[in-house]
């Protein structure tokens, strides 16, 4: 087993999955958001999305609060400190992976 | 880098989307109407009525269509920043048009000084620069292209307005507010038809 082999025993498969990349990546450059304004920016259904956000929640990386804005109910959905962290982690993760393969 | 690049762009696609609306874009414009009307009614009152009526209108036109089709979203320090600007930008513009509508009353009593009278000449071209720049800047600031074509669209307008002799400063602001609200009405509606009211369709737990 070579260097590929330790890299894919280090990458994050909470947030390797495409979906919750996506999720993660939308969390990551903004502060908060609802469902609805996830649902439009990743293309998820309701059921796919609630799927994902419990996985990331279930792992630490996700909140999830219920809120009252404009005397209306919402549920915002905001990235954890270590959330943050581990998207970090996997982005210098991914691109050392594709910077270490030789030229074609 | 790459990746660096897409998630900029990931922010600024989601930013961008909060302006898909058109409602910032009928504020505008029915502001500039506003002042155009003003001037031709030559009522300052009407002025007051329209920010006592629109203000609320646009809050409910906000909260009832724009917000269950695009969810709620909080945008970090830089983005909230800008937003203010935004709002700050208006109020700006919107004092200003009360404090040029008092000069030109001030004005037309025939008693002022020759500093006055040396901008009243040139009163036209001078609210072109102020408000065309101040929608321009802000466009640059907030990031909110379709800012800049407003701003060049008063400026150019009013140096028109200059130029004709006899056309009235109220003709072209109305003018240049009813093409402005125009573009956010057609805005608005697409909008309304290209996103469906999603708020009503999801699980109570979730309710946008």
């Amino acid at each position: 087993m070579g260097d590929t082999s330790k890299h894919e025993i280090t990458i994050d498969r909470i947030i390797h999955e495409p979906a919750r990349l996506l999720i993660t990546a939308h969390l990551y450059v903004i502060e908060s958001a609802d469902y609805v304004f996830l649902m439009q920016n990743t293309g998820l259904t309701w059921g796919n999305l609630s799927s994902h956000l419990s996985k990331l929640e279930g792992a630490g990386y996700v909140d999830i609060t219920k809120e009252f804005i404009e005397r209306k109910p919402h549920t915002m959905v905001q990235l954890t400190e270590s959330g943050r962290v581990a998207f970090d982690t996997y982005r210098r993760q991914m691109k050392a992976l594709f910077e270490d393969l030789p030229e074609a | 880098m790459s990746n660096k690049l897409a998630l900029r762009e990931l922010e600024k696609k989601a930013w961008l989307r909060t302006f898909e609306h058109g409602l910032w874009d009928i504020g505008i414009g029915s502001m500039f109407l506003m002042f155009g009307l003003t001037i031709i009614i030559d009522f300052p009152a009407f002025s007051a009525i329209w920010i006592a009526a629109m203000m609320p209108a646009f809050r409910e036109l906000g909260r009832k269509l724009v917000v269950p089709r695009i969810g709620h979203v909080q945008f970090r320090a830089r983005r909230k920043l800008a937003k203010g600007r935004l709002r700050g930008m208006l109020a700006v513009v919107m004092l200003l048009g009360i404090v040029f509508f008092l000069f030109f009353t001030w004005m037309s009593r025939g008693t002022s000084p020759a500093w006055a009278q040396w901008i009243s000449d040139h009163f036209v071209i001078f609210i072109g620069l102020v408000w065309g720049g101040a929608l321009a800047a802000t466009g640059k600031l907030v990031d909110f292209p379709r800012l800049y074509a407003y701003g060049v669209l008063v400026f150019g307008s009013l140096i028109v307005t200059d130029l004709i002799e006899g056309y009235h400063l109220g003709i072209s602001l109305s003018l240049v507010g009813g093409i402005i609200l125009l573009a956010g009405i057609i805005l608005f509606t697409r909008f309304i038809r290209r996103y469906p009211k999603l708020e009503d369709g999801l699980p109570e737990t979730s309710n946008g």
